[in-house]
C-alpha cells in the first residue's frame, strides 16, 4: 500500500516531465536566416529598400521579401528546395510596370506564395462615439505615397524598421523573422514558429483630423490565383500572454479544394494606446470581414506584387481600432498593432509549463494527502482496534 | 468582511443572561408601538438595527461596483485599484481583536457604535472627496478610515442583536441583518453604475468629479445608517431607563496569549478560512471587467452576474445553516463547500461555460462554507476562548484579504485572468488540503468536529448529568 502512496506521488511530477518534453520536442524545428538588403544591386535603390530574408529549412526555404517600393508590402514564398534563392531584375523591378522582376530560382520549387499589403490608413470623425465607421470617414492616407525612410536593420533575429512620414506624425512597420518558435518580448506577445514574422505597426504623433478621430488600416493580401481566404476567430480561455484577452483572429488563405491552410495571417483583437503600455492602455480591434479587390490596383501600388504576380488576385480587409467608449486616437497619440504572418497552419497557444504545474500541483496535493491520509488510518485501524477507543472524550 | 455575522450568533450564545425584566409598574401603560417590553416595538428596533449596517455593506463594494470607472478617471491599473480592497483591511487586521474591548471597557455600546458609524461615514466621504480632488491617495485614505468603522460596526450591531432579541427570535434577528448586508451589497453592485451614468448625463462628460458626485450619493447611505446609530443609541437609552437593563456588552474576552495554545485543529480552521475567503472577496472586487472581456458581457448583466453571490447567499445562509445544523457533520460540509468552489473556479478559467452557473455554485458553497466552518470553532476550543478564536481568525482573514488583493491585481496586470483564476485554484487547494488535513486530524483524535447531529446531541446528553 505504501509503494502504491508513492507512485502516486509520482504521477504530477510526471506529467510536468512530460509537459516539458513536449514542449521542447515542439521548439526543436530551427531554420537557418541570412538576410540581404537590396541583393544585387550596388548602392541604396531610388524610392525604396528591398530586403531578402531567407529561412533555409530541413528541405525547403521560406523567403520573406518586404519593401517600401510604393505602400509597404511583405511577399512571403513557400519553396521545397534548401537551395532555392531569390533573382531581381531591379531595371524591371524600379521600373514597376511590368511582372517578371521578381523570381524565384529554380522556379519549380515554389509552393506557395503570398504578399500582405499594407494600403491605406483611414481615419473617421466618430461625433457620437459609436466606434462604427461610415460616411464621416476624412480622405484616407494612401500608404504608397508616402515618403519611407530607409530599412533600418538590427538585432539577431533580423529585424527591420521602416518608418513614412503622416500629418506630423510617422506611421512605423518593425518586421522580425524568426527561426525558432518563441513567443514575442512584448505585449500581445504573440506565439510564433520557425514558419512565421511579426509585423508590429504603430502610429505615432500622428495630428489627427477632428478631437473625436479613430483609425483604420486597410490591409490586402494578394496571391497569384485565386485562393479562398476568411477570418477565423477562435475564442481561447488562455490569455496569460495578453491579458485580457480571449480571442484570436486568423485570416487564413486555404487551398483551392479548401482541404489544407496553406498560409495565415494572425492576430489578437488588440491595440495599445502607448509604446510601453500597461493593462489599461489596451484597446480592442475590429476587423471587416475580406472582400475581393482589384488585382490590378494592388500591382500598380506596390512594386512586390506588380513584380511578383503576372496576375494578382487580391482580397482586402479593414482593422479598426477602438471600440464605442473607448478613448479617441488624441488621448495618448499613440496605436500600435501586431501581426503575425506565416505560411501553413497558424500557431496555437497552449497553456505555460507554469500554469500545468501549479494546476498539478495544486489538484495533486489534497489527493496524495487524502490517499495517505486513508492509508494512516487503515493502518491504525488494523493494528489495534483497540487503540482507537483508548482516547475518552475531554470534557 | 460579513464573516462576523456567524461568529455572533456563536457568542450569543454564551452571553451573560439578561434580566428580562417586565416595565416597571406604577407608571402609565405605554402603547405598543413605544413599549420597549413588546413586539412591535421590537420590530421598530429592528428595522434601525438593519439599516445600521446598510450603508457600510452597500459602500464597501463601491469600488468593484464600478470597476471600470474608477480606474478609468482615476487613471489607474489593476493592482492600484485593488488597494482600495487592501485599505480597507488593514485596519481590520488589528481591530478585530479590539472592536470589541473598545466597544464594552471604552465606549460603550451606543457612543460606539455612533463613533464607528461615523468613521464609516466620513471614511466614505473622504473617500468621495479624493474623487473629486483627483487624489487618489485621499481615496485610499478614505477607504482606511471605512476600515476602521466598517468591520466593527458589524460587531456592534450583532451586539444590539442580543442585546434587545436574546431568548425571543434571536436566530430570525441575526438571518435578516444578515440577509440585509447581503441586499445592501446586491443593490450596491446593481445600482452604482446606473447612478453613475445619471450623474454623467448632469455633468456632461466622465471624469473623476462624476465618480466623486457619485460616490458621495453613495455617502448617502452611510449618512442613513448613521442616523439609524443615534435613533438606536437614543430607543436602547429610554429601554434602559424604562426596563431598568443593563447596556449590551458583545463579551468578547480576547487573551492572546491564549494563541499558543490553540489546537492544531483551529489552526487548520485559520488556514482553511483564510485559503478560501481570499480566493472569494478578491475576485468578486475584480469579478465585473472579468465578465465583460472574457464572457462578453455588458456591465449590466456582469454587475448582475458578479452580486449573485450575494443574491443567493441572502435566502441561503439561514437553508444551509438549518441544514448543517440538522446534519452535523460540519467537516463534509466543508469538504463539499471547498470542492465546490473549487469547481467554479475552475469553470471560470477553463471553460467559456455561462459564468452564471459557476458564480451561482460558487454563492451556494461560500453560504454553505460559511455555515459550516465558523461554528466548528466552537468545538476546538474550550468557551473563554473563543472570542480570543473568533478575532484571531478575522484577523488572519483580514491579513490574507489586504495581501491576495494587492497581490491579485499585480498578476492581473501582467499576467491576465487565466492565471489569476490558476492562482485562486491554488488558494482554494491550500484550503482542500488543510480541510483534508483536519477531517484525518480530526478523526485520528477521535474529535466531533465530524460527528452527526444526532450523535453530538447524545454526547451532549451523556455529559450534561456529570456537569449538574
Amino acid at each position: 500500500m505504501a509503494a502504491a502512496a508513492r507512485d502516486w506521488r509520482l504521477a504530477p511530477s510526471a506529467a510536468l516531465l512530460l509537459v516539458c518534453l513536449a514542449g521542447s520536442a515542439r521548439g526543436a524545428f530551427h531554420r537557418q536566416l541570412s538576410a540581404k538588403l537590396n541583393p544585387g544591386y550596388s548602392s541604396l535603390p531610388p524610392g525604396g529598400d528591398l530586403l531578402h530574408v531567407r529561412a533555409v529549412g530541413v528541405n525547403d526555404t521560406l523567403h520573406y521579401l518586404f519593401s517600401s517600393q510604393g505602400a509597404p508590402t511583405l511577399l512571403l514564398l513557400h519553396t521545397d528546395s534548401a537551395s532555392s534563392d531569390i533573382q531581381v531584375n531591379w531595371t524591371q523591378f524600379l521600373a514597376r510596370n511590368t511582372s517578371g522582376g521578381l523570381w524565384v530560382e529554380p522556379e519549380s520549387s515554389l509552393q506557395f506564395s503570398s504578399a500582405l499589403v499594407f494600403s491605406r490608413l483611414l481615419e473617421y470623425d466618430d461625433v457620437n462615439d459609436t466606434a462604427t465607421p461610415t460616411s464621416d470617414l476624412f480622405p484616407p492616407y494612401d500608404l504608397q505615397n508616402f515618403t519611407w525612410s530607409r530599412l533600418n536593420l538590427s538585432g539577431p533575429a533580423p529585424t527591420a524598421l521602416l518608418c513614412g512620414g503622416v500629418a506630423r506624425g510617422s506611421l512605423c512597420l518593425r518586421l522580425a523573422v524568426f527561426g525558432d518558435e518563441g513567443r514575442g518580448q512584448r505585449w500581445p506577445r504573440l506565439l510564433h514558429s520557425a514558419n512565421s514574422s511579426q509585423m508590429e505597426v504603430w502610429l505615432d504623433g500622428v495630428a489627427p483630423r477632428s478631437p473625436r478621430s479613430r483609425f483604420l488600416l486597410e490591409l490586402q493580401t494578394v496571391g497569384g490565383a485565386y485562393l479562398p481566404s476568411r477570418v477565423d476567430v477562435h475564442r481561447s480561455i488562455d490569455d496569460e500572454f495578453t491579458p485580457s484577452i480571449f480571442q484570436v483572429s486568423q485570416w487564413v488563405s486555404s487551398a483551392v479544394d479548401g482541404s489544407a491552410v496553406l498560409g495565415f495571417v494572425q492576430w489578437k483583437p488588440v491595440a495599445y494606446r502607448r509604446s510601453d503600455p500597461v493593462l489599461e492602455d489596451a484597446t480592442p480591434c475590429r476587423h471587416s470581414e475580406p472582400v475581393p479587390q482589384s488585382g490590378a490596383a494592388a500591382a500598380s501600388s506596390s512594386a512586390l506584387v506588380r513584380a511578383f504576380f503576372a496576375t494578382p488576385h487580391a482580397v482586402g480587409l479593414n482593422v479598426s481600432f477602438g471600440l464605442a467608449g473607448e478613448p479617441f486616437y488624441n488621448g495618448s497619440g499613440f496605436l500600435s498593432w501586431t501581426l503575425l504572418v506565416g505560411v501553413g497552419s497558424p500557431p496555437v497557444d497552449a497553456f505555460s509549463p507554469l500554469v500545468v504545474g501549479i494546476m498539478a500541483v495544486s489538484l495533486g496535493t489534497p489527493m496524495i494527502l487524502l490517499l495517505l491520509g486513508g492509508v494512516c488510518v487503515c493502518f491504525r485501524k488494523r493494528d489495534g482496534t483497540n487503540a482507537g477507543q483508548a482516547y475518552e472524550p475531554i470534557n | 468582511m460579513a464573516e462576523i455575522e456567524e461568529q455572533q450568533s456563536l457568542l450569543g450564545a454564551e452571553e451573560q443572561q439578561e434580566e428580562d425584566a417586565a416595565p416597571r409598574g406604577g407608571g402609565r401603560p405605554l402603547a405598543a408601538i413605544c413599549d420597549p417590553s413588546r413586539l412591535p416595538h421590537r420590530v421598530v428596533v429592528l428595522c434601525f438595527m438593519c439599516f445600521l449596517g446598510f450603508g457600510s455593506y452597500f459602500c464597501y463594494d463601491n469600488p468593484a461596483a464600478l470597476q471600470t470607472q474608477v480606474i478609468q478617471d482615476m487613471n489607474l491599473n489593476t493592482a492600484k485599484f485593488m488597494q482600495l480592497y487592501a485599505w480597507y483591511s488593514w485596519p481590520n487586521v488589528f481591530l478585530c481583536f479590539f472592536g470589541g474591548f473598545l466597544l464594552d471597557r471604552v465606549f460603550g455600546i451606543r457612543l460606539g457604535t455612533i463613533l464607528f458609524s461615523l468613521f464609516v461615514c466620513v471614511g466614505q466621504i473622504i473617500f468621495a472627496a479624493g474623487a473629486l480632488a483627483n487624489q487618489f491617495w485621499v481615496m485610499e485614505m478614505g477607504r482606511f478610515v471605512f476600515g476602521i468603522g466598517g468591520e466593527s460596526l458589524a460587531v456592534a450591531q450583532n451586539t444590539y442583536a442580543v442585546n434587545w432579541f436574546k431568548g425571543k427570535e434571536l436566530n430570525l434577528v441575526f438571518g435578516l441583518q444578515l440577509s440585509m448586508a447581503r441586499l445592501g451589497s446586491t443593490v450596491n453592485m446593481n445600482i452604482m453604475g446606473w447612478v453613475y451614468s445619471r450623474v454623467m448625463d448632469a455633468t456632461g462628460s466622465p471624469g473623476h468629479t462624476t465618480l466623486g458626485a457619485s460616490l458621495m450619493i453613495a455617502a448617502v447611505t452611510c449618512l442613513f445608517s448613521l442616523f439609524c446609530a443615534v435613533v438606536l443609541g437614543f430607543l436602547d437609552k429610554r429601554a434602559e431607563r424604562i426596563l431598568q437593563k443593563e447596556e449590551g456588552k458583545t463579551g468578547e474576552v480576547i487573551q492572546l496569549t491564549d494563541v499558543k495554545n490553540f489546537p492544531l485543529s483551529l489552526w487548520l480552521i485559520f488556514i482553511i478560512c483564510v485559503g478560501y475567503y481570499v480566493a472569494v472577496f478578491p475576485f468578486i472586487g475584480l469579478g465585473q471587467v472579468f465578465f465583460i472581456e472574457k464572457f462578453n458581457f455588458s456591465p449590466a448583466q456582469a454587475r448582475a452576474v458578479n452580486s449573485i453571490v450575494y443574491i443567493i447567499s441572502a435566502p441561503a445562509s439561514p437553508l444551509l445553516g438549518f441544514m448543517v445544523d440538522k446534519t452535523g457533520r460540519n467537516v463534509i460540509w466543508v469538504i463539499i463547500a471547498v470542492v465546490a468552489t473549487l469547481a467554479a473556479h475552475m469553470m471560470l478559467a477553463f471553460t467559456f461555460w455561462n459564468p452564471w452557473i459557476a458564480m451561482s455554485l460558487l454563492g451556494v458553497s461560500y453560504s454553505l462554507l460559511a455555515c459550516a466552518l465558523w461554528p466548528m470553532v466552537a468545538f476546538v476550543v474550550p468557551d473563554h476562548q473563543l472570542g480570543t478564536a473568533y478575532g484571531f481568525m478575522q484577523s488572519i482573514q483580514n491579513l490574507g484579504l489586504a495581501l491576495i488583493a494587492m497581490a491579485a491585481g499585480a498578476i492581473l496586470d501582467t499576467r491576465g485572468y487565466l492565471f489569476l483564476e490558476v492562482f485562486f485554484c491554488a488558494c482554494i487547494c491550500i484550503a482542500l488540503m488543510a480541510v483534508v488535513a483536519l477531517y484525518f486530524v480530526d478523526y485520528l483524535k477521535g474529535g466531533h468536529l465530524n460527528q452527526s447531529a444526532g450523535a453530538r446531541a447524545r454526547l451532549q446528553k451523556e455529559s450534561t448529568p456529570d456537569a449538574e
